[in-house]
């Protein structure tokens, strides 16, 4: 499973660095994502409903991208 | 540096009508208007003139206004006046309210956030004559417009500190404004309070008066002048600032794109806000100034706290990348053009 470490990392950086690691990965595939930076929550799911893609929630920092 | 510049912030320079009248009115507003002598008759005489436009243009009475040397004490005054008249009040309100509301309704047991779509609309629950409705006639960052809540019937605080142009709905309460709102001096909120029974003064106090006071008369007899006109303004470019906001919306999304836009199309014309992904809002604000263009941002890294727009996240939008544009009476068509090249510009190379 890809995961992308994004902790200290400050908006936009974390979606876009989401976003790239998703453009390399076959549709369907599972991502994780860790991002302590407020504004990821908010913002992944406002991109997930942009791009058409599914996110959850793990943990407080810890997300979950479908690519 | 650019030739051209767009001040598209919620600030604008006051009207010169209303700077003319400042300053005349600093030579007359030293009195005491509770006082005798003539000056202070001659003060009280003006500040009556400027209550009854502020009244006609607000559309409440005259009586039932105060003026308030600070605007966002005016959200205390409201909220907790009116829970203190209330024997256990639920309190209601939107969770994209101001953050002065969130404020205030945070040490206030009851309180229920309501629930926002990503247009910002809400339901009006169903309240009893006990409860208190907290309600902004428009939201300051989109320009959404409140619904209305003729149904509730309980108490109602109206939140219009974001626009004069909104008129408060017939059952409200107690409503408050900015003066800021209509590019008036800042400094001056305007407090209305439609029933004195029905609202018990939160502060210490000594007498009856239900603000503090300590507002500045200049400023109170300047921001009638800066209301009147700015309503004049508004009234005369109205149909030109809507077809300038379709012009943006239909801009950002064709011709720049991954753009989420927060202002439904229903809202105010004047307010825009929208987020382009993948751009540091930071930036491009830093690089839009460069070129002579002032806008502003709800995104996070614009913020002191670092926090995103509470606005933006409640509605599920877009926070990074954010812009928010303030189309004012003043501005020409040029200027939109030139606006939105720049902003085109802008995004493309962050986003390279």
């Amino acid at each position: 499973m890809t995961h992308v470490n994004a902790l200290g990392r400050r908006c936009p950086l974390p979606i876009i660095m989401i976003a790239k690691a998703v453009s390399s990965c076959p549709s369907g595939e599972v991502l994780t994502l860790s991002s302590d930076d407020p504004a990821t929550w908010p913002d992944l799911q406002a991109w997930g409903r942009l791009t058409g893609k599914v996110v959850k929630q793990l943990e407080a920092t810890r997300f979950e991208i479908t690519a | 540096m650019g030739s051209v510049t767009g001040n598209f912030t919620s600030e604008s320079p006051l009207h010169p009508a209303a700077r003319a009248v400042f300053l005349d009115a600093i030579d007359k507003g030293w009195a005491d208007p509770a006082k005798l002598h003539n000056s202070s008759r001659e003060l009280d005489h003006l500040l009556n003139e400027s209550k009854a436009l502020f009244a006609d243009r607000l559309g409440v009475e005259p009586a039932a206004l105060s003026f308030l040397g600070e605007a966002s004490l005016g959200h205390f005054l409201a909220i907790s006046g009116l829970n203190r008249a209330l024997p256990a009040p639920r309190l209601f309100f939107p969770s994209t309210s101001r953050q002065e509301v969130l404020e205030v309704v945070g040490s206030h047991t009851g309180a229920s956030a309501l629930g926002v779509d990503l247009d910002g609309a809400f339901s009006i629950p169903d309240g009893s004559k006990e409860d208190l409705l907290v309600l902004q006639t428009v939201n300051g960052e989109t320009g959404a417009i409140s619904p209305d809540p003729s149904e509730f019937i309980g108490r109602i605080f109206v939140d219009a500190t974001a626009s004069p142009l909104q008129p408060p709905p017939q059952n409200w309460s107690v409503a408050l404004w900015d003066s800021r709102s209509w590019n008036g001096p800042a400094g001056l909120g305007i407090l209305a309070i439609r029933d004195v029974g029905g609202w018990v003064n939160p502060l210490p106090h000594l007498d009856h008066r239900v603000v503090p006071g300590g507002f500045n008369p200049a400023l109170a007899i300047a921001s009638a002048v800066a209301l009147d006109a700015f309503v004049k303004d508004f009234v005369a470019n109205e149909a030109a600032t809507r077809r300038f906001n379709e012009m943006i919306r239909r801009f950002i999304t064709d011709e720049i794109g991954e753009v989420d836009i927060a202002s439904p199309d229903t809202a105010r014309a004047e307010f825009l806000s929208f987020s382009f992904l993948y751009v540091d809002a930071l930036q491009l604000v830093d690089m839009m100034n460069r070129r002579g263009f002032a806008i502003d941002s709800g995104s996070a890294c614009t913020s002191a706290a670092l926090e995103p727009s509470h606005v933006l996240a409640a509605m599920g939008r877009l926070t990074h990348g954010n812009v928010r544009i303030r189309l004012h009476s003043s501005i020409a068509e040029s200027e939109i053009h030139a606006l939105l090249k720049a902003l085109k510009e802008c995004v493309e190379e962050l986003r390279h």
